[in-house]
């Protein structure tokens, strides 16, 4: 990951760029780092978060520079790998989301040339290639230097000799354009500037910009001059602010009535035509999902919900292993989940799906992200941004999202009768009492919370479309409290998992009152026989689980492919605050980012 | 020049349950907004940007919908009163971000406008109270007034000695902190109690009188009256779907992507919010508001009501001067009657005419229920098929 930015205007360039990167460090907060370019260029860097690096810029009055916030992928964490880098000139200065796959091929050769290098990194042999091809004119050079690269990148540069201007090249890895009024941005995502503008340019893959106070230049990958739409982003930068919540996730989680209205808005009516969702796609013999992490089990939900209301046979994939499995079913459709729309592994496994002429229908948050351009069909979650790194509300979102295509597909294909979605739907639109109802008992939620903190194994089981659920609950959990907890099958818990249960493994069951609800009672009582502490997460009405659990966490009474939802929303409280009792660092974990742009 | 005000929203409103059992006083909405907004929008539109807010009870509604006030041209920053105490011990909460000489005070779930808060900033005296006439003065703090400086606050007397009133909105003076501290000491915590000491220290407090707006809501059936009042100030817009054969008549504002069905009738003024399904033949009637994501299905009469949102309400139903909580299901032939009633709530008395049912959050109510005038029903409650139901239901119970 890392996140990328460069202002060119009229501000105070220092404070535009660490605010900047401020709003960006969800993408990645080892280090960071800013070039400050007036009549000199000077680079700052540090390890550890923006506000140590805020320390050491000193009050300077500049209008322009580049500045980076680092996720380290090649070079350990260290002040010297911290980007911007430099030229041996110390006259360029560049920053890099991404990576350079020949970097070491190009880093010998320009060592063999004289070039002299200070860090580990792929980004500075960038800064080198420019040096070399530049001859007065920065956009000239980088145009040169980029096409020796292997990889991925969003790249921005600064040359002491030219102040007055940035540019800017994509391959891959997100790049978007603030256009302001004689002032520009340029950035690995919106936040980082909205709150200076919501006119946006999206720069597609090579393409090239040059930013300077008088405008913006885009440039296609023949250096022909091309002319872009601006889109006006209706995101405000409120948003991406916690107002008053102790955490981004705490926010986003309590956001939830609220961004599943808006998912749901204008898209399902319990009269006809019950669900326009504006994507012209003919019901599939088979449905492929490929998608990573959270969204991935989203995904297994949804094969839950193609399977029982529309009848078609669902695969689902990660999208890392996707591209090494041999038949691609080109008959069917694949549908690619991903909140940023730029998840690398999932963007791969699409391209690979195209190739062989399957049509692609993405779930995304982001408009005009990469995924959505690969796609023949987007639907967008409609969450505005999701800044906390553990995806909370666009989950909930995607798993909606998923419902509607499958009442969709099941109605055009007639295998659900109207009366049974006109039913679903009158549940989806108390969604947001259903997930208020949950809010409102957060305290109860902590107090359970409190029981499994001290823990160092949690186990999550469920059945049917509760076992990706199951799923998510132990991957929130061991996300942002690093407690070690796993979800399984229940089913599967007797054939391997079982030995590792003691009384100090709490499991928490999520059960639901359907086909499934007998034989989860009969391994919640397997369970508490090797004296597990067991936490149900049941449902209102449900008494008899009471005898056989320690604890009971109540959802409203629902049918399970809509309590998934606020099932989903238990289970991120349940995570945030184990994690909030440990005083781990819930918006920002250790050793993860936003939006996994690298393979 | 007042730049930044206070707005105390810590409170709970005990006296509305069944719909503060989950949301602050400050959010009950009125024609679709929660009364809090208006006391943020009265300060915008009064010049004043910059807003502290006392939050406490079920304080995430608020910081949800408030955001860091942007939306609504202002800057909000949040205090927390971890336990409502008392409303002069939550104003004490936001002192470290008041370093003004001069600041508002405002009570959160008041409904006010600018007309009221202007003069009160145009006021060159430096404690300024803002008070109205009120026809029931002892549930109020009642005032004595002398050449126009308050001479004296009465908190609920037993026997008023006038019919002025204060409003609970104040500009007061840094030096206030101070009176608030030493009363703290003393274990007094009301807010009316301490302008009081402050007045006995020789404190000068001056009266001010208008015509702006102040509206409290104490009782569910005054969010009823209140809602018919702000409602009176709507404009016309719709930016839903309006099928053939729907007759609209009066001021009525209707949310994107609402459905309204054909052989609908809507008298104004009614508002209804976003993503509605309204019919077919359905008729509403002023002065009604409906919020986000209500179906109402056909062959129902809806007047003078409030439907929060996500409510459904069945077929052939009728609902009369009730207020229907988040999320209800309602079944079909569902009658609330209009009429009056003796109702005890804590220890007083109070006689009610012309008013319907109230309705908590998530209750499921089944077909061919009728409910008696100011019944009472709690949150997730359930009421079974052919029920006629009266009094108060407790939260979360079950009538068979």
């Amino acid at each position: 990951m890392c996140g990328i930015i460069g202002y060119v205007g009229f501000r105070n360039a220092r404070e535009i760029l660490l605010e900047g990167l401020k709003r960006l460090d969800y993408r990645g907060y080892d280090s960071a780092g800013i070039g400050l370019i007036s009549d000199k260029l000077i680079v700052y860097k540090e390890v550890g978060e923006i506000e140590k690096l805020e320390k050491q810029v000193p009050a300077i009055n500049t209008t322009a520079g580049i500045g980076h916030t680092r996720w380290a992928t090649h070079g350990g964490v260290t002040k010297a790998n911290a980007h911007p880098h430099t030229d041996c000139k110390k006259k360029i200065a560049v920053v890099h989301n991404g990576i350079i796959e020949n970097f070491k091929e190009l880093r010998e050769e320009l060592i063999n040339r004289g070039h002299k290098f200070t860090s580990d990194t792929d980004t500075e042999v960038v800064a080198h290639l420019v040096e070399e091809a530049y001859d007065g004119c920065l956009e000239k050079a980088v145009s040169s230097a980029i096409k020796k690269l292997k990889g991925s990148y969003a790249l921005a540069f600064v040359s002491k000799d030219e102040p007055d201007k940035i540019v800017a090249a994509r391959k891959e890895s997100p790049l978007v354009i603030g256009v302001g009024d004689n002032e520009y941005f340029v950035a690995s995502d919106i936040p980082a500037f909205l709150k200076y503008t919501n006119r946006v340019i999206y720069i597609e893959d090579g393409e090239k910009c040059i930013l300077s106070r008088k405008g913006v230049k885009i440039f296609d990958e023949n250096d022909k001059e091309i002319e872009k739409d601006i889109n006006v982003v209706d995101w405000s930068i409120e948003e991406a602010e916690k107002a008053g919540f102790s955490h981004y996730m705490l926010k986003e989680i309590y956001e939830q009535p609220r961004s599943i209205a808006d998912s749901f808005r204008g898209r399902i009516y319990e009269k006809e035509p019950h669900v326009t969702l504006n994507v012209d796609v003919e019901v599939p013999e088979s449905i492929t999902i490929v998608a990573c992490g959270t969204s991935f089990y989203a995904g297994l939900a949804g094969k839950y919900m193609f399977e029982e209301i529309a009848d078609i046979p669902t695969k689902t994939e990660l999208s890392s292993e996707y591209r090494y499995l041999g038949r691609k079913d080109e008959t069917g459709l694949i549908i690619a989940i991903s909140q940023s729309g730029e998840t690398a592994d999932t963007l791969a496994a699409v391209r690979g799906a195209k190739k062989y002429g399957c049509k692609v229908l993405a779930i995304t948050n982001v408009v005009g992200s990469s995924l959505t351009r690969i796609a023949d069909y987007t639907i967008l979650t409609r969450c505005g941004p999701e800044i906390g790194v553990a995806a909370t509300k666009t989950f909930t979102a995607q798993l909606l999202m998923l419902l509607m295509l499958a009442l969709d597909m099941g109605l055009k294909k007639g295998t659900i009768e109207d009366a049974r979605v006109e039913e679903y739907i009158t549940h989806i639109k108390k969604l947001p009492s259903y997930i208020q109802y949950v809010l409102n008992r957060n305290e109860e939620i902590k107090r359970i919370a409190e029981e499994i903190k001290d823990k160092e194994t949690v186990f999550f089981i469920g059945r049917g479309i509760n076992y990706p659920l199951a799923l998510e609950g132990a991957l929130k959990l061991k996300e942002i409290s690093y407690i070690h907890a796993e979800g399984f099958a229940a089913g599967e818990l007797k054939h391997g998992p079982f030995a590792l249960l003691t009384e100090e493994t709490p499991v928490v069951a999520v059960v639901a009152r359907d086909k499934t609800y007998e034989k989860m009672l009969a391994n919640i009582r397997e369970v508490k026989a090797r004296n597990s502490p067991v936490v149900a997460i049941a449902d209102e009405k449900d008494m008899d689980v009471e005898s056989y659990v320690d604890e009971v966490i109540r959802y409203p009474v629902t049918p399970p492919v809509i309590s998934c939802i606020p099932i989903a929303v238990v289970l991120q409280l349940l995570a945030y605050h184990a994690a909030n009792l440990r005083g781990c660092p819930i918006d920002k974990p250790r050793n993860l980012a936003k939006s996994v742009t690298v393979e | 020049m007042i730049k930044k005000a206070v707005i105390l929203a810590a409170g709970e409103g005990t006296r509305l349950k069944p719909f503060t059992e989950n949301a602050p006083k400050a959010m009950i909405p009125v024609a679709n907004k929660p009364v809090l907004e208006y006391v943020v929008n009265a300060l915008v539109k009064s010049g004043i940007h910059n807003i502290v807010i006392v939050v406490g009870y079920k304080k995430e509604s608020i910081l949800e919908y408030f955001g860091d006030g942007n939306r609504f041209g202002a800057e909000i920053e949040y205090v927390t009163q971890k336990e409502q105490v008392g409303t002069a011990h939550a104003l004490l909460q936001a002192e470290k971000y008041m370093e003004e000489d001069n600041f508002l005070v405002l009570p959160g779930d008041n409904i006010v406008d600018e007309k009221g808060i202007i003069p009160l900033i145009k006021e060159k005296h430096e404690m300024v109270l803002l008070v109205k006439k009120h026809p029931q003065p002892s549930k109020y703090g009642v005032v004595e007034i002398e050449e126009g400086v308050i001479k004296n606050i009465m908190e609920k007397p037993v026997e008023a000695k006038s019919n002025i009133v204060s409003t609970g909105i104040y500009k007061l003076n840094k030096k206030i902190w101070e009176i608030l501290h030493d009363c703290a000491k003393k274990g007094i915590y009301d807010l009316t109690n301490v302008i009081q000491e402050a007045i006995r220290r020789g404190h000068i407090l001056k009266a001010v009188e208008n015509e702006g707006k102040w509206m409290d809501i104490v009782y569910p059936w005054d969010l009823i009256h209140v809602n018919a009042k702000i409602l009176q100030e709507i404009s016309y817009s719709t930016a839903g779907k309006i099928e053939e054969n729907v007759v609209i008549k009066g001021k009525v504002c209707i949310g994107e992507d609402t459905v309204i069905r054909s052989g609908c009738y809507i008298v104004g003024p009614v508002v209804i919010g976003k993503n509605c399904e309204i019919g077919p033949n359905v008729c509403i009637f002023p002065s009604t508001s409906i919020g986000d994501n209500v179906t109402i299905n056909p062959f129902t009469e809806i007047k003078n009501s409030i439907l929060m949102e996500g409510v459904s309400i069945g077929s052939n139903s009728l609902i009369l001067s009730s207020v229907i909580g988040k999320g209800c299901f309602i079944g079909t032939h569902f009658s609330t009657i209009s009429g009056g009633s003796i109702l005890k709530i804590g220890d007083e008395y109070t006689e009610v005419e012309n008013i319907g049912a109230f309705v908590g959050d998530g209750t499921i109510i089944k077909s061919n229920v009728v409910l008696r005038p100011a019944t009472r029903i709690g949150v997730e409650c359930e009421i079974e098929v052919g029920n006629v139901v009266g009094g108060d239901i407790r939260s979360r119970c079950k009538v068979v």
